[in-house]
């Protein structure tokens, strides 16, 4: 973990630019990867847009080349079938969830700042969430969270009645704090490399001026953890929008209406319902959702070695 | 020393040790539940114990034969390391390319492997799906229920990944080594093989190492993909898992034995790499 600070963030020398392009360019060497990036990449998603087109059930899946081809007809009929609904699942839930694990991510990277014995431990202890496996961590839940299990248990000693946790009008809110507790490490691991790559002229010059913590905070620490932490978010909302394992672990599929997200609700109709059609055009939309965060998301990231300076 | 950490130092000492004790309890609490789960007794872990009445480690042997973790975990094991090599090696020839030298559509190719990983995996998960049920039809092949179209499915999304994180490490390397190779008449091939290969070693370890665990954390694709003998572990407990309620005696403690079991391979991984895979996961700002 100390070796946060990349190579590669430093601007290459001026030089280096020359010989990129003036060789003989072994291009060839493109073609496994490339082939295969085609076949197994590019080839469906495009099928996956003309799936969405046909009427595709059990019947045609195996013959899809002469399925009968509806137009627009599965969107028109997918905004009947539950997709707004979905929709606003997905958002809310995933837009709650980063705005929640924003703090506590940023919390996680000041506590661990700073070297103490047993430091090593903390951070270690901070990885755990994100290092175990999304299914793992939902059947542990799904477990805690049983009608009879040891949340409702503890609850019930101190006067709370719990009740359902995973169905329910209140299964909405389990995942919510489930994928809050899986996913807050990922902003600390953000924060903590935007962290220390603060100067350490910074601190010496906050020191010598006699800052009190908050405003050295708030006006000197949080500014550098801007950038990096907001694109932080772009990333981890995007992946909150694309979590099927854990709805799909905790509740099971069908899953509960209040935590029917876009990825089981397709899940749900092209596998359970076997409409492919439908359900290839509900991917569809889910994607056209995502492209507004994924676009700016890609705008943001750093592509290339050889672009210099602002122009991107 | 002493008067630089105080320098450094962000919040109040009272409130730092409050916000670490509640940051810690917050994850071990649920992380010492599997564990004193895994060590109760089945009844007991139904009933709501947080502390076993009783401890044993029984759960631990009964799990093997109450549901088919070895056949899942075999399973998993083959098809991810499969997707692992395939896709570190590939991705690291694509990345060298993609980053020294310069041709049309290169730009369009790295925004593509970074934007592929946010993809949703049902878009991708349904035209494989309908691609590999009808190759019995079209071309006389079965491909859904065996590891290996498992294992071209988790290359849809590993290899551009291994791609991504092979292009973040390849544009920090120097390039001095390769222009005295090539001064000295060595090919393409023989500097990559020579020359590449050994200097991002830990990078194509650590590209490998995603990739592995991007297909052992999978559900998605192996709950479709799969038939009973081709199940993986992650499949394999999470079937497991539903099939505890509704049934007579749910089986928790075993339950919770597989979780821990299935999380080891991972847990593992990662403390044996820990330095490299948490500088690759900031770095190139992939998940």
């Amino acid at each position: 973990m100390t070796t946060l600070v990349r190579p590669e963030q430093k601007a290459p020398p001026p030089h280096k630019r020359k010989g990129v392009t003036q060789q003989q360019r072994p291009l060839w060497l493109l073609t496994p990867g490339g082939i295969l990036l085609i076949l197994i990449v590019l080839i469906p998603l495009a099928l996956a847009v003309y799936l969405s087109l046909l009427d595709l059930d059990q019947y045609t899946l195996r013959r899809w080349i002469e399925a009968p081809f509806i137009g627009l007809d599965n969107y028109v009929e997918s905004f009947d079938s539950g997709l707004l609904h979905s929709i606003w699942i997905s958002v809310s839930f995933s837009v709650l969830s980063t705005a929640v694990t924003v703090p506590i991510g940023i919390a996680a990277a000041l506590v661990t700042q700073n070297a103490y014995r047993g430091r090593g431990l903390v951070r270690a202890a901070f990885l755990i969430p994100y290092v175990l496996p999304s299914f793992v961590v939902a059947s542990v839940w799904r477990t805690m969270l049983q009608p009879d299990g040891v949340v409702n248990a503890w609850l019930s000693k101190v006067g709370v009645d719990g009740g359902l946790w995973l169905s329910g009008p209140k299964s909405y809110w389990t995942l919510v704090l489930v994928e809050i507790w899986a996913a807050w490490p990922f902003i600390y691991l953000m924060a903590l490399a935007a962290l220390q790559s603060v100067d350490h002229e910074v601190h010496e010059a906050s020191a010598v001026d006699g800052v009190t913590w908050w405003p050295k905070l708030r006006r000197v620490i949080l500014p550098y953890l801007r950038g990096p932490v907001l694109l932080a978010c772009l990333l981890a909302t995007l992946n909150h929008i694309n979590n099927f394992t854990l709805p799909f672990v905790l509740f099971g599929a069908p899953a509960p209406d209040d935590v029917n997200v876009m990825p089981m609700l397709v899940y749900v109709t092209s596998f359970q319902s076997l409409r492919f059609g439908l359900s290839a055009a509900m991917a569809v939309v889910s994607l056209i959702i995502i492209a507004i965060p994924l676009y700016v998301y890609l705008r943001a990231v750093r592509l290339d070695v050889h672009e210099e300076g602002g122009r991107r | 020393m002493s008067a630089s950490a105080e320098a450094t130092r962000l919040l109040p000492r009272p409130m730092l040790a409050t916000l670490t004790v509640l940051l810690c309890a917050m994850v071990l609490i649920p992380v010492s539940y599997i564990v004193l789960a895994s060590l109760n007794s089945d009844v007991g872990v139904a009933s709501g114990e947080f502390w076993p009445s009783s401890w044993s480690l029984e759960s631990y042997t009964k799990i093997w034969t109450t549901a088919d973790l070895s056949t899942g975990i075999v399973n998993s094991l083959i098809v991810c390391s499969c997707t692992a090599v395939a896709s570190a090696l590939l991705g690291t020839t694509t990345a060298y390319v993609l980053v020294r030298y310069s041709f049309l559509g290169r730009l369009t190719i790295l925004r593509g492997l970074v934007g592929l990983q946010s993809i949703p995996g049902t878009l991708m998960l349904l035209p494989v799906f309908v691609l590999f049920s009808s190759a019995g039809n079209y071309l006389g092949l079965t491909v859904i229920g065996t590891r290996w179209g498992l294992f071209v499915a988790y290359l849809t999304f590993a290899l551009p990944f291994s791609t991504w994180v092979m292009v973040t490490y390849l544009r920090g390397l120097p390039r001095e080594l390769e222009e005295a190779a090539r001064t000295d008449g060595a090919s393409t091939v023989v500097i990559l093989w020579r020359i590449i290969f050994p200097l991002s070693l830990p990078a194509i370890v650590v590209a490998g190492i995603f990739a592995f665990l991007l297909g052992w954390n999978d559900v998605l694709f192996a709950s479709v993909l799969t038939r009973p003998e081709t199940h993986t572990a992650a499949v394999a407990l999470s079937i497991f898992g539903s099939a505890q309620e509704g049934g007579a005696l749910p089986v928790y403690s075993q339950m919770m034995a597989a979780a821990l079991i299935c999380a080891l391979p991972v847990v593992l991984l990662y403390l044996a790499f820990q330095r490299y895979l948490v500088g690759g996961l900031t770095a190139g700002s992939v998940k």
